[in-house]
C-alpha cells in the first residue's frame, strides 16, 4: 500500500514546493486569480449605462414633440444635452462624439399627428462606435414611442366615437407586463463578471501549468511518471480548490454580483472543472519546451476561449465546427454551468448536460494526459 | 555617421539569425494573428444576432391562443423552441440556456379577449446572456406588436378600410432607426475592428519584452551592445526594425484582410486610420520596452506584460462604454493604447471626423515611446551590469 502511495506523495509535496517557491506561478495562481476579479469589478461598477447624451433636432417644435422629449428625457437611459437647430449642427456633434445619438422631428410631425388618417415619423440616429449606446437609445426611445402611439390612437378612435374601453381593446388587445428572471437588476458586469470569474480560474490555472512544464524542461527537472501525474494534478487542485471556493462562493456574494445559486452545487461544480483543466493543461504542457515559447498563444487563447464558448454571442450563432471545438475546451461548459447555477438559480441537476461533459473531459483529457506522460517517460529512458 | 549605419547593420543581422535560431516563438506570434483573424472573421454567422430561441406557455389551451401562437411562429426572425403549458418547464428550459425568453399566454385568454377585457400577456427575459437576452426582448417586442396589430386590422377590414389606410391608423407613429457607420447593426464590424488590432498590439508588447529580456536571461546582453558598438540606441534600433517591419506587415495585412476583403466600412480617411494604426503598434512596442526596463526579469515583466493588454481590451471602452466607469478606472483606461487606438478608429472609420479629432490621441500614442526614453538608463544599466533578479 504505502509502496504505490509513496511516489505520488513525494510528486505531490514537491510540486507544491516548486509552485511556491516559483515568484511567477504564485503570482499568476494567487494574486491574478484574486486581484483580477477586484480590477473587474471596478471596470463594470456601473453595471448599467445611463445617461447617454443626445442631440434634438426639433423642426417641428411643437407640444407634441416638446411632450415626446419630456417623457423620453424622464428615462434614465438617456439625457438629451443639447438642442440643435439643423441636422449639420448634429452630426457635428456626433461627429466630435458629444453625443451619441440624434433624435430629429421633421416640420410636419405635429400635422402628421393632428391628421386622423396621417403617419408621423421620428428618426432616430445611434453612434454605433459602442453597441450599449444603441440598445440605451433605441430601446427607450421605442417605449415612449409605443406608448404615445397608443394614445394618438386612443385619441383617434374617441374622436371617431368609438367607446374609450372599447378603443382600448382595438388599439392593444392584450397589454403585456415585461419580467428580466432572475437578475432583474442586472447589467453588464452582473453578466460578463461570472464568465470572466471562470475565465480566471481557467486561464490562469492553464498558464501556471504550463509554465511549471516549462521550467521543470529548461532545469530537466521533469518526470513524467504516473505517480508524477498524479501528484502534480493534485497539488494544482488542492490550491485551486480554496482559490475557486473563494471566488465563485463568496466573491459574488461580497461584490453585489448575481449569487443566487446553492454554495453546495457551485462546490460540486468545481471539482470536474478543475480537474478537467488540470488534465487539459497538463496535456498542453507536455509540448512546453521553456517557459516563455508559446507565452502570446496562451493569452490570445483567452479571447478566443471566451467567445468560442457563446456566452458573449450567443452559441447559437455560432457555427458548427467552431462549436465542436469549443466542446473540447473545458472552459465552454464550465462558464455556462455556472451561469446557470450562479445566475440564473439552476440545480446542478437540471445543469447536468454541462456537468456530466466536464466529467467526460476529466476522463478524455486524463487518459490522453497519462498516454502522452507515458510516451514522453519512453522518450526520454532513450536518452 | 557611417559606422553608427554598420553598428546597426551588424546587431540586424545578428538579430536575424537569433530570430531563426528559435523560431518558435516568432510563428506562434504570426500564427496567433493568423489563427485569431480567421477565428474573428468567420465567427459570428452573419453578423447579427436573430432568430434566438424562445418558449410559449400557453395557460389557456384555446383554439385563440393556438392561432396566436400560429401567428407568431409565422413572424420572422421568431424562433419558438417550446410550446408547453408549463411555466416551471419553460423556466427550467430557460436555466439549462435553450432558450432566452418565455411568452405566457394566460388563462381566460380567450373569453377575456372575446369580452374586450384585454387579457394581460407576459413576457420573462434572461440577463445573463446579454447578446442572446436582448436580441430575444426585441423580437418578443415586436411579436406582441405585430399580433396586436393583426387583431385591429381585422376590425378595421371588416369595417371596410383600405390596407393603406388601415396602416397609417394601426401606427400613427414610426421611428426610422439609422445606425449611424453600421447600418446593418453588424456586431462582427464593431467587434473585430478593435479587438483584431488589439490582439496585434499584445504580440507587439510581449514580443518586445521577450527580444529584449531573453537577452537579459541568458546574459547576452554584453554580446548585443559590442555589436552595436557599445551604444545603447544603436542597439535598440538595430534589434527592434527586424520586428517592426513584420508589426507593420501584420498590421498592413490586418487593415487590408479587414477593409478591403471583408468589406467593413471606413467612412473617413483610410490612410489615417493606417496611420492611427502604426503608432499604435509603436505606442506597444515602447509600451515593452518600458515595461522591461522597469522590471529587467523576464518572466515578471511578460507577467505584467500579459495582465496590462488584456485589461486594454476592457479599459479601451468598445464593449462597456468608458463614460459609464468609475472616475480612477476612467483615468487608467488613457494608459492603456487600445483605448486611443480605438478613439482613432471611431473618428476615422465611423464618423468621417476631421483630424483635429484625432491628433489628441495620435500624440498620446506618441507620448508611449517617449516614456520608454525615460527608461533607457535603467534599462542600459541593467544591460551592462545584469543588475537584476536572475530567477
Amino acid at each position: 500500500m504505502s509502496k504505490f502511495q509513496y511516489p505520488i506523495v513525494k510528486a505531490f509535496v514537491s510540486e507544491l514546493r516548486r509552485i511556491f517557491r516559483d515568484p511567477g506561478v504564485t503570482v499568476i495562481f494567487i494574486v491574478a486569480t484574486l486581484a483580477y476579479p477586484l480590477i473587474y469589478k471596478a471596470i463594470y461598477w456601473n453595471e448599467q449605462i445611463t445617461n447617454v447624451p443626445v442631440a434634438v433636432v426639433d423642426l417641428s417644435n411643437s407640444p407634441q414633440s416638446r411632450d415626446f422629449l419630456h417623457k423620453w428625457n424622464a428615462a434614465p437611459d438617456i439625457q438629451l444635452t443639447y438642442s440643435c437647430t439643423s441636422m449639420a449642427e448634429a452630426e457635428q456633434l456626433l461627429r466630435d462624439q458629444k453625443v451619441h445619438g440624434i433624435i430629429y422631428f421633421p416640420r410636419d410631425f405635429a400635422r402628421q399627428l393632428a391628421d386622423p388618417l396621417g403617419q408621423a415619423h421620428i428618426s432616430l440616429y445611434c453612434d454605433m462606435s459602442s453597441f450599449l449606446y444603441m440598445k440605451a437609445i433605441y430601446l427607450s426611445c421605442n417605449n415612449v414611442m409605443l406608448e404615445s402611439m397608443r394614445n394618438i390612437q386612443i385619441d383617434r378612435y374617441e374622436n371617431m366615437g368609438v367607446d374609450k374601453n372599447f378603443a382600448w381593446a382595438l388599439v392593444q388587445d392584450a397589454p403585456y407586463t415585461e419580467t428580466a428572471l432572475f437578475t432583474p437588476t442586472g447589467g453588464y458586469g452582473s453578466f460578463l463578471i461570472p464568465a470572466v470569474l471562470m475565465l480566471i480560474l481557467h486561464q490562469t490555472l492553464f498558464f501556471g501549468i504550463c509554465m511549471l512544464g516549462g521550467t521543470a524542461r529548461e532545469e530537466n527537472e521533469e518526470s513524467y511518471s504516473f505517480s508524477s501525474l498524479i501528484g502534480r494534478a493534485s497539488a494544482c487542485f488542492v490550491i485551486y480548490y480554496g482559490l475557486a471556493a473563494i471566488l465563485l462562493g463568496f466573491f459574488p456574494r461580497l461584490f453585489d454580483i448575481p449569487h443566487i445559486g446553492s454554495i453546495g452545487d457551485i462546490l460540486l461544480l468545481i471539482v470536474p472543472y478543475l480537474l478537467a483543466i488540470i488534465f487539459f493543461s497538463l496535456c498542453v504542457s507536455v509540448f512546453i519546451r521553456n517557459r516563455e515559447s508559446g507565452l502570446v498563444l496562451l493569452i490570445s487563447s483567452s479571447l478566443i476561449f471566451l467567445f468560442m464558448a457563446g456566452i458573449s454571442w450567443p452559441k447559437e450563432m455560432i457555427p458548427d465546427a467552431w462549436w465542436y471545438i469549443a466542446c473540447c475546451i473545458p472552459y465552454t461548459h464550465g462558464a455556462h454551468a455556472f451561469i446557470h447555477i450562479n445566475s440564473m438559480g439552476a440545480s446542478l441537476a437540471t445543469t447536468g448536460t454541462e456537468y456530466i461533459a466536464l466529467w467526460i473531459l476529466t476522463l478524455v483529457y486524463f487518459v490522453l494526459a497519462s498516454i502522452l506522460f507515458y510516451v514522453r517517460k519512453r522518450q526520454n529512458n532513450v536518452f | 555617421m557611417l559606422i553608427i549605419f554598420k553598428n546597426i547593420y551588424r546587431v540586424l543581422v545578428r538579430e536575424l539569425h537569433m530570430m531563426f535560431a528559435r523560431p518558435l516563438y516568432l510563428f506562434a506570434s504570426v500564427g496567433v494573428m493568423l489563427l485569431s483573424t480567421f477565428f474573428f472573421l468567420t465567427l459570428m454567422k452573419g453578423g447579427t444576432a436573430e432568430n434566438m430561441p424562445v418558449a410559449v406557455v400557453d395557460l389557456d389551451q384555446t383554439s385563440i391562443s393556438r392561432r396566436l401562437i400560429h401567428e407568431m411562429q409565422a413572424t420572422p426572425s421568431v424562433d419558438i423552441q417550446l410550446i408547453t403549458n408549463s411555466y416551471p418547464e419553460a423556466r427550467k428550459a430557460m436555466q439549462q440556456g435553450k432558450i432566452y425568453g418565455i411568452f405566457v399566454i394566460p388563462e381566460g385568454f380567450y373569453s377575456d379577449l372575446v369580452a374586450f377585457k384585454r387579457p394581460q400577456m407576459d413576457f420573462y427575459v434572461t440577463n445573463s446572456y446579454t447578446v442572446g437576452g436582448n436580441t430575444a426582448y426585441k423580437q418578443m417586442l415586436t411579436m406582441v406588436n405585430l399580433t396586436s396589430g393583426a387583431f385591429q386590422r381585422e376590425v378595421l377590414r371588416k369595417k371596410g378600410l383600405t390596407d393603406d389606410v388601415i396602416m397609417h391608423r394601426i401606427q400613427p407613429l414610426a421611428i426610422e432607426g439609422h445606425m449611424v457607420a453600421n447600418p446593418w447593426g453588424n456586431y462582427s464590424v464593431y467587434l473585430v475592428s478593435t479587438i483584431l488590432p488589439g490582439i496585434l498590439g499584445l504580440i507587439c508588447l510581449m514580443l518586445t519584452i521577450f527580444a529584449i529580456g531573453f537577452e537579459l536571461k541568458s546574459r547576452t546582453s554584453h554580446a548585443w551592445l559590442r555589436a552595436a558598438g557599445g551604444n545603447y540606441t544603436v542597439a535598440m534600433i538595430g534589434k527592434l526594425i527586424p520586428y517592426t517591419v513584420m508589426y507593420l506587415i501584420l498590421g498592413v495585412g490586418c487593415h487590408l484582410i479587414l477593409y478591403r476583403f471583408a468589406g467593413f466600412p471606413v467612412y473617413g480617411s483610410t490612410s489615417r486610420l493606417m496611420f492611427g494604426l502604426m503608432l499604435f503598434i509603436f505606442a506597444m512596442e515602447a509600451l515593452g520596452i518600458t515595461l522591461i526596463g522597469l522590471l529587467p526579469t523576464l518572466r515578471d515583466a511578460l507577467s505584467i506584460g500579459a495582465l496590462y493588454s488584456m485589461l486594454g481590451f476592457s479599459l479601451s471602452g468598445f464593449t462597456y462604454p468608458q463614460m459609464s466607469m468609475l472616475a480612477p478606472v476612467k483615468a487608467l483606461s488613457y494608459i492603456e493604447p487600445l483605448r486611443h487606438y480605438y478613439l482613432i478608429y471611431v473618428n476615422e472609420a465611423l464618423m468621417a471626423a476631421p483630424i483635429e479629432n484625432s491628433i489628441p490621441h495620435m500624440l498620446a500614442l506618441t507620448a508611449f515611446m517617449v516614456a520608454s526614453l525615460c527608461v533607457a538608463p535603467r534599462l542600459h544599466r541593467a544591460l551592462v551590469y545584469w543588475n537584476y533578479p536572475l530567477k
